[in-house]
């Protein structure tokens, strides 16, 4: 690692003003929530720094409130502590579900829901220093190479998928995204925040590099709201997601109300599955109705050369999700 | 492109490694926040640094660090860009914490930060100021090995014993939470533990063992 | 028909399970491997590698590099010319001096051109880990790239780059680019003799050995005797291949590895990193450590060879086998460590044979010895084509091997015989003709389940190896021996045939090793050898000692009784080998594409069991090793760029304890009368049939044969598709 300085932020507007300065004085910067994945990639010489803003001793985001209407969880929150909260485990499982399928213990003892959130690709050639659009470059090798792990949704130019698990629950539970910077706060909705390479190959979200997210606002789920979050991963644990399915059905008895499909490890961004969610509703949760979503969530599909076997893994993943919230 | 572009730069991480002559110049500008060290405290610091102290960071750029480590207070000099790992290693000779990736890929470098299991190789040494570290060294009382320790001795928990420390830890944050772990409850707590030796099975034995005869 | 045997007598300190001796510094941080040791003025070193997968070097400006202060030493292959005599060995000997002497293809510590991917280019020593990386940074090199290869079928098409201007075939120990064949009987009458013929291919991909202990080495001069504190699996060896590496005698070099943290057989004799500490060293007049990075073990030291097996197998319509024919690629990367051996089809009785294996050049990483060097890979190959051979004339996999399994003759006699044993009972502790479906694939649903089984015999031969104990006048014994124990236990194995040969309890033993200043020769723990070779010599030399008590009387005041051994023992040209058979059941999700293991079963015979504990571990940990080998480890490369992707643990998927199947291992203990007690080898037999038994499991729970390791997902799915 060459040298550079460490600035133990305290409040986040202490970190805001500090990334300013930075930003302003022309040197490369970055936020430090968990520091494990930023540190890696210092190493790897796949992000250059010069000023790290730990935001460890930051106590003004990482709570959870609520009230009749919604749900704010501050984006410094750590992941074992999301994962641990009761309430949420009862109301919101999806996102507790998540949480808990991230990496290992150590990580989640000092990852960060915005960490999650807004973590770099694991594009094997954007780790391994190629030079592509997720490095400032202008291609990506794997639309032409070894794709296997790459989008079948949204994807071009870039054909990464978001990393993130708690992305696709947040988007599945309609999340808001606050945003802190210095030019002040603002709240974005997903679409807003999750930015697909077609708009712009180089980022995954629309956040200035000054700003942080400090937090997500999650409505009020229904009293009846039934949610889940199923992870295919290579190997039990500590690894990103192949495919990802999120959750969160109303019901009346039987019957769903309404549906809100979000489909990670597929797509550049948290990947809404309008046509399954418009499908379900309506409809009567049993065996055949999960099957026909899980047909459906790949109708639109466009695999790669070597990515095709995602799809029968969505469709499956779709399929048990939806099976795992079928009534007792 | 859309209008979406005014917040989307493209220019944010990606930095050309600079010229090292503007690096060390940049090295001794201020810098805002808790970085700098009044240079008079360094008579009074006890620094036991057998790294040497590194030739491209101007001394006003280390900075002072509190660490509590295995119950000892600990005033340390440091550079920022020092992990926690190679501190403990290096600056404390507590070498009992190992490096087997550097990468949080392995889990070798398991330490307990504030009793939560982190890894080290992967935690700026600064990141940790104030906060609690204990590592495998500081496991025995009084040169008793601790029930888990012992445990592992009777069966057989460590064949090469490179991960054995980070299981240790990850175990001992374990068995204050659940004293009394099932054989399921212990494969996920030290699930961020690898063993290339493969030793899984002997390591969640002693482990449950331990439980057992609590 | 099985061989009665005697349940092995009873000892008193050899089959019991006993604690590691040194357990108590494992545990509490105390033991110091070799990157754990600090010396004054040590600097710290770090090597520049290639970013080419294949080039020439034009030029290197090392200026900027040396004048950065704090660098003490910056060394290219225009300054350092160093022979690395085992990185590149024709036939791949690795103990053969004069094999090395010969060497068609030299290799060096920088090597001109770069012939892969983290090839080292030049290398720096400095005060400081930080300065050591900055100063890598200011090497300047032109390179000019030149075509590469990656797979050594395409290493031997006729336009294929040359890895080697001579070609891509690896020289044998006479430096003929030829490949190595072993052949008996007549081929072509044993495919005339057949009812059918079956032909099938197999690949297996390059699998690192992934130790924990990333490679490091601290070199120490004082005048002319250079000290390595390296992790070395074989002291001796790494002495005395740095010795005639650095022009030096033996007794020049001092080797020390007290703790080390696993190898896998990639740390037996020496390592560049070895040549290149001690040459810093020299420069700077200081100790250097260089430590590798995780990515750098990865692409800079070696692994399993990945291999293309095509079979061809002769067999009656009672299941008699007529024939067998194999034609086979090992990809050895740049140099040729090891030999690219295939192992398996000897396992079978069959009167005609043909093989032929070529170890080829490509511009991957080097491939070297991973415990079991040539066997689970080549098993893998054979015992899934012998087990689609089975299900084709509609035989038993059981059945069909006990038909034709390799089986004590007149002619070839063995030391003792208990394969059919070994065979029967797994099937019987695992149920085979419950678990196994009759027909396979038929399992209805998205999960599908299936039994596979596979078996081996492995060699545990005797060979020849040193010993020295000592004993004073308060009736304490010390043990001399050359290993360093890489993780199967060996200072208290060794400790423990030492306390059983002189009559007295373990505690009365100590065990000093892991420094050839201090230590006698060893073989090295490699080629499961060091408990029946190293064992032996510590039982004879225990003998000698005890017949020097019974003349002398135990010696009196400072004076001690010493006793050495190097034996050499035969086993009176009988064959001697370990057995074993594995028996798997998987579950295999056919939309996902997860393959989970619900029940593994493992009967060996390793002869006797010296330490119970520490072996029945050394199998489930193997185990282990090759359901990672079946499911997921390969070191997968970029086409176009000649990149490696997947270096390090979290692309490669190393199994995590998430990841454990319920494994029950058995052992049939049996005393041949040979070895140390009639001790054979565990530490490899373990890894050797569970890719194929895994493999054998997917085809019976799917009806789709998976001829491609690792058995990753996609494979399954596309096999569905």
């Amino acid at each position: 690692m060459r040298a550079l300085s460490n600035i133990n932020a305290r409040s986040i507007a202490e970190a805001v003003a500090a990334a300013r300065q930075a930003n302003d004085a022309g040197q490369a910067f970055a936020f430090s929530g968990g520091g494990t994945d930023l540190l890696q990639q210092i190493k790897d010489g796949t992000a250059a720094v010069d000023v790290i803003i730990n935001l460890r001793p930051v106590t003004d985001a990482g709570q959870i409130t609520s009230n009749q209407t919604e749900t704010v969880i501050g984006g410094l929150i750590t992941l074992t502590d999301l994962a641990a909260d009761a309430t949420l485990a009862q109301r919101m499982r999806v996102l507790t579900e998540a949480a808990a399928s991230v990496a290992t213990p150590q990580i989640r003892n000092v990852a960060t829901l915005a960490g999650n959130v807004t973590q770099r690709p694991w594009c094997w050639y954007y780790r391994n220093g190629f030079q592509c659009f997720k490095a400032g470059g202008d291609q990506c090798y794997s639309v032409n190479g070894e794709n296997q792990q790459h989008a079948i949704f949204g994807g071009g130019p870039s054909f990464i998928v978001h990393p993130s698990d708690m992305a696709p629950a947040l988007v599945a539970l309609r999340a808001a995204f606050d945003v802190a910077g210095p030019s002040g706060n603002r709240t974005l909705s997903a679409e807003e925040f999750f930015v697909l390479p077609s708009q712009n190959p180089a980022r995954e979200n629309s956040m200035l590099n000054t700003e942080l997210l400090v937090g997500v606002r999650l409505p009020t789920p229904a009293a009846n709201a039934v949610s889940t979050y199923f992870k295919v991963m290579d190997r039990e644990a500590w690894t990103h997601a192949e495919v990802s399915v999120a959750v969160v059905l109303e019901m009346s008895a039987a019957t769903i109300t309404s549906a809100s499909i979000v489909l990670g490890g597929v797509a550049p961004i948290p990947w809404r599955s309008l046509e399954v969610e418009r499908f379900l509703t309506g409809k009567t949760l049993d065996a055949a109705t999960a099957q026909q979503a899980g047909a459906m969530a790949i109708a639109n599909a466009q695999p790669l050369a070597k990515n095709r076997h995602k799809l029968p893994m969505t469709s499956a993943a779709v399929e048990r999700a939806l099976l795992r919230l079928v009534p007792a | 492109m859309s209008a979406q572009d005014d917040h989307c730069e493209k220019t944010d991480s990606v930095v050309q490694y600079l010229d090292p002559r503007a690096q060390s110049r940049r090295d001794f500008l201020q810098h805002t926040g808790t970085a700098v060290v009044a240079s008079a405290a360094l008579g009074s610091v006890s620094m036991q640094a057998s790294q040497a102290v590194p030739l491209d960071v101007a001394a006003s750029a280390l900075t002072q660090l509190n660490l509590t480590v295995n119950g000892r207070a600990q005033q340390l000099l440091v550079d920022p860009r020092w992990t926690l790992v190679e501190v403990l290693r290096d600056q404390l000779d507590l070498t009992g914490t190992k490096i087997g990736c550097n990468r949080s890929e392995c889990g070798a470098c398991t330490v307990l930060l504030n009793g939560q299991p982190v890894y080290a190789c992967s935690q700026l040494a600064v990141w940790a100021d104030g906060m609690e570290v204990q590592t495998v060294e500081g496991l025995a009382q009084n040169g008793r090995l601790s029930p888990l320790q012992q445990a592992f001795v009777d069966h057989n928990g460590p064949q090469c014993g490179f991960c054995t420390s980070g299981q240790l830890m990850s175990a001992t944050a374990l068995l204050r939470n659940n004293p009394s772990p099932d054989a399921a409850q212990v494969r996920m707590a030290l699930v961020g533990n690898l063993c290339r030796c493969s030793n899984y099975m002997a390591i969640v034995e002693a482990v449950v063992a331990t439980g057992a005869n609590a | 028909m099985s061989e009665a045997f005697e349940p092995v007598t009873p000892l008193q300190t050899i089959g019991h399970a006993t604690a590691r001796v040194d357990a108590i510094e494992r545990v509490n941080g105390s033991a110091k491997y070799s990157r754990d040791i600090k010396l004054p003025g040590m600097l710290y070193a770090r090597v520049l590698r290639s970013p080419h997968p294949h080039a020439r070097i034009l030029s290197i400006d090392t200026s900027a590099a040396s004048a950065l202060p704090g660098v003490r030493a910056v060394i290219t292959h225009e300054n350092a010319q160093i022979v690395w005599g085992s990185g590149s060995i024709s036939g791949g000997r690795q103990y053969s001096d004069p094999s090395k002497d010969a060497t068609l293809h030299r290799r060096y510590i920088f090597n001109n051109p770069a012939r892969h991917v983290g090839d080292s280019i030049a290398a720096v020593a400095a005060v400081d880990r930080h300065t050591a990386e900055h100063a890598l940074s200011l090497i300047k090199v032109a390179y000019e790239q030149l075509p590469f290869v990656l797979e050594p079928e395409a290493a031997l098409a006729d336009a294929a780059p040359k890895v080697w201007p001579e070609g891509n075939v690896c020289p044998d120990f006479r430096n003929n680019l030829e490949p190595m064949v072993s052949n008996a009987g007549d081929i072509d009458a044993g495919f005339a003799a057949a009812d059918e013929v079956f032909e099938g291919r197999y690949d297996t991909a390059f699998i690192h050995n992934a130790q924990m202990e990333p490679r490091c080495a601290l070199a120490h001069w004082e005048g002319d005797k250079l000290t390595l504190y390296t992790p070395s699996q074989g002291i001796s060896n790494c002495r005395h291949d740095t010795a005639r590496d650095l022009g030096l005698e033996d007794h020049q070099v001092r080797i020390v590895c007290n703790y080390m943290g696993g190898g896998f057989g990639n740390k037996n004799q020496n390592q560049d990193t070895d040549l290149i500490a001690a040459t810093l060293s020299k420069r700077a007049n200081a100790p250097v450590m260089l430590e590798m990075s995780r990515r750098e073990d990865w692409l800079g030291v070696h692994g399993r060879w990945p291999t293309v097996q095509y079979y061809k197998i002769g067999v009656k319509q009672d299941g008699t086998l007529t024939a067998m024919q194999m034609r086979a690629y090992s990809g050895m990367g740049p140099y040729r460590k090891n030999s690219g051996g295939l192992s398996g089809m000897e396992a079978y009785a069959c009167e005609h044979r043909a093989r032929a294996i070529f170890p080829v050049y490509t511009n991957r990483t080097t491939s070297g010895n991973f415990r079991g060097p040539s066997e689970p890979h080549g098993f893998f190959g054979i015992e899934s084509m012998m087990d689609d051979v089975a299900f084709r004339i509609g035989m038993d996999p059981v059945q069909f091997t006990l038909k034709n399994m390799l089986r004590p003759t007149d002619a070839q006699p063995f030391t003792n015989y208990s394969l059919e044993d070994c065979i029967v009972r797994g099937a019987e502790l695992f149920d085979w003709s419950t678990r196994r479906q009759a027909t396979p694939g038929s399992d209805p649903g998205a999960i599908k389940r299936g039994a596979g089984f596979a078996f081996m015999m492995f060699r545990a031969g005797v060979g020849s190896s040193s010993a020295i104990v000592r004993v004073d006048s308060k009736g304490h014994y010390t043990l001399f021996v050359g290993v360093t124990d890489i993780g199967p236990g060996a200072k208290t194995t060794m400790g423990m045939i030492a306390a059983e040969a002189l009559g007295v309890p373990l505690a009365q033993v100590d065990v000093v090793a892991g420094d050839t200043d201090r230590c006698p020769y060893s073989v090295g723990e490699s080629g499961s050898r060091t408990t029946i070779m190293t064992g032996y010599a510590v039982v004879e030399a225990a003998k000698d000692l005890k017949q020097q008590l019974a003349t002398q009387g135990m010696p009196i005041g400072n004076a001690v009784l010493i006793a050495s051994a190097t034996p050499q023992p035969t086993t009176d040209g009988k064959s001697r080998q370990c057995f074993g058979a594995h028996f798997v059941e998987v579950e295999v999700d056919t939309q996902l594409g997860t393959t989970r293991i619900s029940k593994y079963v493992a009967v060996h015979e390793s002869g006797r069991i010296i330490n119970p504990q520490t072996t029945r571990d050394q199998i489930r940990g193997a185990i282990i090793q090759g359901i990672g080998q079946a499911l997921y480890e390969d070191l997968h490369y970029d086409p176009a760029s000649g990149q490696p992707l997947t270096p390090g643990y979290y692309r490669a998927r190393h199994l995590t304890h998430a990841d454990i199947p319920p494994i029950e291992v058995d052992f049939i203990e049996v005393d041949d009368g040979y070895g140390p007690f009639g001790a054979k080898t565990a530490g490899e037999a373990g890894i050797i049939m569970a890719p194929a038994a895994v493999a054998n499991a997917i085809f019976n729970a799917t009806g789709k044969r998976m001829t491609s390791l690792p058995i990753t997902r996609n494979k399954i799915l596309e096999a569905h598709a």
